[in-house]
């Protein structure tokens, strides 16, 4: 029991890793899927919006995520991290980004660094499944126009209305409630107090 | 048709007295509603070619994609033909413009000078005007609804509805039913006016807005005594009485509404109240139309909607118009007058 927690010692990235990669077939083999993952983490490092296939993005944002990961928490001088960021960024300005824009965006952050979208499909044609990855915290507008909590749109106004009605009539409700206890206990001490005058 | 109505119209301008007035009266309701579009029609024409030499205005447009100055004709061009330079999901979308940040304008109602133009849709952050325009756009298109829904041997006499409350969690329309004293409609024939209204939403009408005198707008609704009656004290302040025409439907509304029938999702006629009359007004009852509906897009759980029309089939308590409870002559003007 004395043993350490192994997953508390290895940073732990915020999106789901699934237990196998995934093969992304290429001539070179193995190599030839790392460099389609490079230019895929370097795309979305340098421009922070991008729309891909589903499976080379889901692929490619696990690299991302511990490539920002390990740069917050090793910081630029230490050389293994730098060695990573050097392989994984194939522009070199963009290892300026990563230490200087990204770190310090994202040093504070509770939730992941990236964000996917399932894009749609393309009318006709093949079918694949496609996907939009993302930087949080990005200067372009949303892609989601969620205002579900809006308070003032119609359907939140509505059920805001038919809310209060339920309340208020649960509340008359249990008023009378309340009226009928305290009109029989009232009647029954009465009742106790007429007795002895009886 | 047309001729007839002509003609018609023609012997109402000759005579301008009340001699006229019996024969039309005897109008159905199919025939007064197409007098009333044709009168609708010649009249917006005549204000077309009014404009006469065309100026130009420069309208800065705010918003989605970018910031831009459109050059657009003066009396003529509306936000709804900005919206067509700006795109396809505008024109869909926007239900009411926004001119130099403060006045709400109908989409369709055409611009008169220079200013900066906003669309609004239903979701944006702040929508209680929006919200306002589409819960009278209902209450409109539901008395459009109730005149077609019945045959031809029941006269359907349109009163008013009160001004838009979304908190009281449905529209109104009242409506005189003369011939029907005592109805209460059964569960069928409220999913035949909601097919109705659906029907009417499905086509994508554009709501079109026109602003006339009083003795047209008297000319246009001699059929209907109760508009008739309303009519004097609408246009007491200005003269002129706004109307809206959808279809061939043709009512009097303040406004501003939205812009198209399309908008309206998801809708349920959900209740007919009878209303009595107080005794010293001259009606003894009206039937309260009542119904409950959704912006298109709005998604929602059919559990909560469920609950939404079970609260629209209760009696909504806006004011009536024939036993106003606290005063007694002035409401009538004002409730027509607010609507």
């Amino acid at each position: 029991m004395n043993q350490a927690d192994v997953s508390k010692l290895v940073s732990k990235l915020r999106i789901k890793v699934p237990p196998k990669h995934r093969k992304l077939s290429s001539p070179q083999g193995p190599e030839g899927r790392l460099n389609k993952l490079r230019k895929t983490v370097t795309g979305l490092i340098k421009y922070e919006r991008i729309e891909l296939n589903y499976r080379r993005a889901d692929e490619a944002r696990q690299y991302a995520e511990r490539l920002i990961s390990e740069a917050i928490s090793h910081g630029d001088c230490h050389k293994p991290t730098m060695e990573i960021a050097d392989y994984w960024l194939l522009e070199k300005q963009l290892v300026h980004k990563l230490f200087k824009v990204l770190v310090p965006r994202y040093e504070n952050c509770n939730t992941a660094f990236t964000k996917m979208y399932k894009a749609p499909q393309a009318y006709y044609g093949r079918h694949i499944d496609k996907a939009v990855l993302e930087l949080r915290g990005n200067p372009y507008p949303t892609l989601t126009n969620k205002q579900s909590n809006n308070r003032l749109l119609l359907q939140n106004v509505l059920l805001d209305a038919a809310k209060y009605d339920y309340r208020q009539a649960k509340y008359a409700e249990m008023a009378e409630k309340l009226g009928k206890t305290e009109e029989v206990k009232s009647g029954q001490s009465n009742e106790d107090r007429n007795k002895p005058s009886n | 048709m047309k001729q007839r109505a002509l003609s018609l119209s023609k012997t109402l301008l000759l005579s301008h007295n009340s001699k006229g007035l019996p024969a039309i009266r005897c109008l159905s309701t199919q025939e007064a509603l197409e007098r009333r579009h044709h009168l609708f029609v010649l009249e917006k024409k005549r204000q077309l070619e009014k404009v006469g030499r065309i100026e130009k205005i420069e309208v800065n447009y705010k918003g989605i994609p970018n910031d831009c100055t459109l050059v657009m004709n003066k009396d003529i061009s509306t936000p709804y033909d900005c919206a067509r330079h700006l795109g396809e999901w505008h024109m869909e979308s926007s239900a009411l413009a926004l001119l130099d940040g403060s006045v709400h304008w109908d989409m369709h109602r055409p611009l008169t000078e220079n200013c900066t133009l906003e669309l609004q849709r239903f979701n944006i952050a702040e929508p209680q005007q929006v919200n306002k325009a589409f819960w009278r756009t209902c209450s409109l298109l539901l008395g459009a609804c109730a005149t077609v829904a019945f045959k031809d041997t029941v006269p359907v006499h349109l009163h008013s509805f009160p001004g838009p409350d979304i908190r009281s969690g449905s529209f109104i329309y009242d409506v005189d039913l003369p011939s029907l004293p005592d109805w209460k409609p059964t569960p069928q024939e409220l999913h035949t006016l909601s097919a109705e209204y659906i029907q009417l939403t499905r086509k994508q009408l554009p709501i079109e807005r026109l602003d006339v005198s009083m003795e047209l707008a008297l000319e246009m609704f001699v059929d209907n005594q109760h508009k008739a009656k309303q009519i004097p004290s609408i246009a007491k302040a200005t003269g002129k009485v706004t109307l809206y025409k959808v279809d061939k439907y043709v009512d009097i509304s303040k406004g501003p509404l939205i812009s198209n029938t399309g908008q309206i999702g998801r809708v349920a006629v959900t209740s007919v109240h009878k209303l009595t009359g107080s005794s010293e007004s001259d009606l003894k009852q009206l039937y309260r139309f009542q119904g409950v509906a959704l912006p298109t897009g709005v998604i929602l759980n059919h559990f909560a909607f469920t609950i939404l029309t079970e609260r629209a089939k209760k009696l909504n308590h806006a004011r009536s118009p024939i036993n106003p409870f606290s005063e007694s002559m002035s409401a009538e003007e004002s409730i027509a007058a607010r609507a």
